[in-house]
């Protein structure tokens, strides 16, 4: 049985138990649901939040470097931390507070497999107290772009036929979801697919217990089935850049794929955008 | 005043982290959905679908007054909150106290601006079917 590519990127439960309080370690909870953190937590995780912590309130972008470095200077996180994610809806903000960490240089950064979820389901301890963290003096270094899409990269992607992976639900795939009047949450104004994209639903790579699938079942979905190439160039996307930075981790960090990038832009900007081409089965 | 009016007030000039506290509170306090609602919950039946968060709600007008109830996952306790405020707001209140209340609800109590856009959009749609149900079963035409 083959193993990820990139093992020592999970830790467990158990590990996390053992560890949260260590120096040079941060626990970082990031859910969806921006109160549920403060519900009950892991002892001694803080809480970053996708929307008010990393991304901006006025421009569509994540934060400036300046207040990147005030955030993680104020959750006692320093350049060389370890930092550990998880969250619910097996890990999704969990990659995707990964992806926007290592976008912004961090180097030490893990995931605890099977988030919120199986720490909750293996009956270990939630608190509702803030940890008290010694402020850092946080540096960005640089911007890492190479793990990031924008919407230009995403059409000269597919005027080459590269691999794109629209990791949504089926019917959003489709383009039926957009069109019924039940669903005007999904902010764009065409439904379907970006033209070439195949529909891989970021759940594919999860267990039932929020964990990741095994080395092996990946291999089968993302290269015998779909035909990706570890040194290919590949491009997930979702609806906002959530579930897919799930995806995007799988490949990069567990299959070890070189070169694949997170469009965050995704549907709530191409099906938004005048003239981009569409596909719809 | 009417509670609704209240609620307003309330939230209005609170901090970020007051408010979301605020919130956690009204998410802890959202009464528990009486028996009978029950199956028909675990049927998925009542269920808001314009929110990407399980909501389920019964709103109905008897006697003048409006009854709400309302149950949403402990596990989405941001959305919890938005109903819990809107029973608190709405349940026995008269139709008309829910046709006046302000259709920028959201903005009027700082969410949209505390929670973001993408947030507070599933939220929007939950407080449209409220008044879309009151208004149906206070019009004499239902």
């Amino acid at each position: 049985m083959a193993d990820y590519a990139n093992p020592e990127v999970l830790v467990s439960t158990d590990w996390v138990a053992e560890h949260s309080a260590d120096a040079g370690i941060r626990v970082v909870e990031s859910d969806e649901d921006v109160l549920l953190y403060d519900t009950g937590h892991v002892p001694g995780a803080v809480k970053i939040d996708w929307e008010n912590d990393l991304q901006d309130q006025l421009i569509r972008d994540y934060v400036s470097k300046e207040n990147f470095e005030i955030l993680l200077s104020e959750k006692g996180i320093a350049n060389d931390t370890t930092v550990v994610f998880y969250g619910d809806k097996s890990n999704w903000w969990g990659c995707y507070a990964f992806w926007t960490f290592k976008l912004f240089g961090h180097e030490k950064c893990l995931i605890m497999n099977g988030g919120r979820q199986k720490w909750i389901d293996e009956n270990r301890p939630l608190t509702k107290e803030v940890p008290v963290v010694e402020k850092t003096d946080y540096r960005v270094s640089g911007i890492n772009n190479s793990i990031r899409a924008f919407r230009d990269d995403v059409k000269a992607h597919t005027a080459l036929n590269s691999p794109l992976i629209d990791v949504r639900s089926p019917k959003e795939y489709t383009g039926e979801l957009v069109h019924m009047e039940d669903y005007p949450q999904e902010g764009a104004l065409r439904g379907g697919h970006i033209p070439g994209a195949k529909n891989v639903p970021w759940a594919t790579a999860a267990n039932e217990d929020g964990t990741f699938k095994s080395a092996d079942e990946l291999k089968d979905i993302y290269e015998n089935t779909q035909g990706l190439k570890p040194d290919g160039d590949t491009i997930a996307y979702c609806r906002i850049g959530e579930r897919s930075s799930h995806t995007w981790f799988v490949l990069s960090y567990l299959l070890g794929h070189s070169n694949v990038r997170n469009y965050d832009g995704s549907w709530t900007e191409w099906g938004n955008l005048v003239q981009a081409p569409i596909e719809k089965p | 005043m009417a509670r609704i009016q209240e609620i307003i007030e309330e939230f209005q000039g609170l901090d970020f982290n007051t408010t979301l506290e605020m919130l956690l509170d009204y998410a802890n306090s959202l009464p528990e959905l009486p028996e009978e609602y029950k199956e028909a919950r675990d049927a998925g039946l009542n269920r808001v679908h314009e929110c990407q968060t399980p909501v389920f709600m019964w709103v109905n007008v008897k006697d003048g007054r409006v009854s709400m109830h309302a149950d949403v996952a402990r596990e989405s306790p941001t959305v919890r909150g938005f109903v819990s405020i809107l029973v608190d707001a709405f349940d026995g209140a008269t139709p008309d106290e829910v046709e006046q209340a302000p259709s920028n609800l959201l903005t009027e109590i700082g969410l949209v601006n505390k929670l973001g856009m993408t947030r507070t959009r599933g939220l929007g749609a939950v407080y449209g079917r409220l008044k879309n149900d009151v208004r149906k079963a206070a019009s004499p035409a239902y």
